[in-house]
């Protein structure tokens, strides 16, 4: 089988430039990430210095999750000559343990790291993925809530419980984890987005006006979040089709709808020439005079209710 | 392409159709994100008139929509998916007929509440719906056997029938033709709803994939 750097023509600087972009990303293309890092480290080991650390790390977690256990072996124990007394490299080894589904050995191994060093989050939050593994989402969920009070600022920590909420249908608790997220991070668009879907999810009109105000938020923070049109015209067409709602209510909101549906409609336009069939219409009233000041519209509305 | 046997006395004719992309798809949706849970639609040909009298016959799931990997339990996106799927079916003539889900944790093929809820809403449509568990534990590469489990709706339960290679039009085709694409890692070009609504210029209805199936036949 060709190399990787024969199928891609790409020099070693270029694997290792794109290995650490990944890590940046947190992209978890174990698949990818085992072709290139195992290349890299076997041919060109010697010429990466002390980035080869990171990188034995970051392939020990791809192996294990394409199941190359040899090859996850073959890291750690690099990693545990040259850092023999690391937390960082125990906590690695459990993840290994943990891949060979060794739960209780596993949790072993991070109840030491937490006797030494009780602040050490990274174990305890492998603890409460080995809860999650097994099943056990009430203990998990549990566990993270102990966890989060004392390390209130962890993100990935509040976006997990986001999920582990989600997954069991308590919509309310999974709304309050995504607005811990958005306060600190009031320009990012997906957590917005992903907040309005739950809120529109938990349904009634009051969730289903707010979710539409937060679709809105997200789309002014970045107007090319799909997700967000489809899910601003999804709330206002509800909102405008429910019997709970007067006059006015039912006619801005067929307008906000109208103008999510152009836009939809305009963007699959764009991306016509790609998909090999028609552009998709929505069923949507006629397209009025509705702009963009709209939009502006329900943004003043949504910082007013905050 | 599956053959759902109906228990019925309200029989469906179907015609059958050798197109045999929805397992593959499937199985390559639940491959391509190991580490998610996924869930998607399967649809059959839509049947012009219903004979109140002819006994049960087979019903041919023709393709599957890959829809999502990840979070599954919220509503915005599902509800623009089955909109615009059903507007897809109606211009080609299919019916959305079943629903198919790969839980997240490997030993774990029960439909949860999700599962229902979607088959419920097809179930409005497609009085015959189906649920499609896929099974993790068996995902191979070889395919051997069919590792999925087929529920049906009776008696406000959804319960397991036996799933063997019967209810396979050609299974041999079938096994041969998902095992060539998982070597091949093709499932790295499959595309998913979630996909689509990241780039519009993703296409669900995953013509790549079609092809190499045809090839392949």
């Amino acid at each position: 089988m060709a190399s990787v750097s024969e199928l891609y023509d790409v020099g070693w600087e270029e694997m290792r430039d794109k290995l650490r972009k990944w890590r940046e990303d947190n992209c978890r293309n174990s698949e990818q990430i085992v072709d290139v890092g195992e290349e890299l480290i076997s041919e060109h080991g010697s010429k990466l210095g002390d980035d080869i650390w990171i990188i034995y790390e970051q392939v020990m977690i791809a192996a294990l999750d394409c199941s190359r256990d040899d090859l996850a072996l073959t890291c750690l124990q690099e990693l545990r000559k040259q850092f023999p007394d690391s937390h960082r490299v125990k906590r690695l080894s459990g993840m290994r343990l943990e891949a060979l589904e060794r739960y209780d050995e596993a949790n072993k191994h991070y109840d030491a790291i937490l006797q030494d060093d009780p602040t050490n989050t990274a174990a305890r939050k492998r603890k409460i993925s080995i809860l999650k593994a097994q099943g056990k989402s009430a203990e998990a969920i549990r566990e993270l809530n102990e966890y989060l009070e004392q390390f209130v600022g962890d993100q990935e920590a509040w976006h997990e419980l986001s999920e582990l909420y989600i997954n069991e249908h308590d919509y309310g608790k999974a709304a309050f984890c995504l607005e811990e997220l958005m306060m600190t991070n009031p320009h990012n668009h997906l957590y917005c987005e992903q907040y309005a879907e739950v809120k529109y999810t938990q349904g009634g009109l009051e969730n289903l006006e707010l979710s539409r105000k937060y679709f809105a938020q997200a789309l002014r923070l970045n107007n090319r979040n799909m997700r967000a049109l489809f899910g601003l015209y999804m709330s206002a067409s509800h909102i405008a089709a429910s019997p709970k709602v007067g006059a006015k209510v039912k006619k801005d909101n067929m307008k906000y709808a109208a103008w999510a549906a152009t836009q939809i409609n305009r963007a699959y336009k764009v991306s016509q020439a790609w998909m090999g069939h028609s552009a998709l219409t929505l069923p949507c009233t006629p397209a009025s005079q509705t702009s963009f000041s709209q939009l502006d519209k329900l943004i003043l509305q949504a910082q007013e209710s905050r | 392409m599956f053959l759902l046997y109906m228990n019925l006395l309200e029989g469906v004719a179907s015609a059958v159709y050798s197109r045999k992309k929805a397992y593959c798809k499937m199985l390559l949706h639940a491959a391509k994100y190991p580490h998610c849970a996924v869930n998607g639609l399967l649809v059959a040909e839509k049947v012009k008139e219903k004979k109140k009298d002819s006994h049960s016959a087979p019903i041919l799931c023709v393709d599957c929509v890959p829809l999502f990997h990840g979070t599954l339990a919220l509503a915005p996106m599902l509800e623009v998916a089955l909109t615009l799927i059903d507007t897809w079916c109606k211009e080609n003539r299919y019916v959305i007929a079943g629903y198919y889900q790969a839980n997240e944790r490997t030993k774990d093929f029960r439909p949860n509440q999700v599962a229902e809820k979607v088959a419920a809403r097809i179930s409005e449509n497609f009085s015959e719906a189906a649920i499609v568990m896929v099974d993790n534990s068996r995902l191979t590469m070889s395919c051997f056997e069919p590792i999925v489990l087929i529920y049906d709706h009776h008696e406000n339960k959804w319960k397991s029938r036996d799933v063997n290679t019967d209810c396979f039009e050609d299974w041999l085709e079938a096994q041969k033709i998902t095992s060539a694409l998982l070597e091949g890692r093709s499932y790295e070009n499959l595309i998913d709803f979630d996909n689509h609504l990241d780039d519009l210029r993703n296409d669900w209805t995953n013509p790549v994939i079609n092809k190499s199936v045809l090839d392949l036949c």
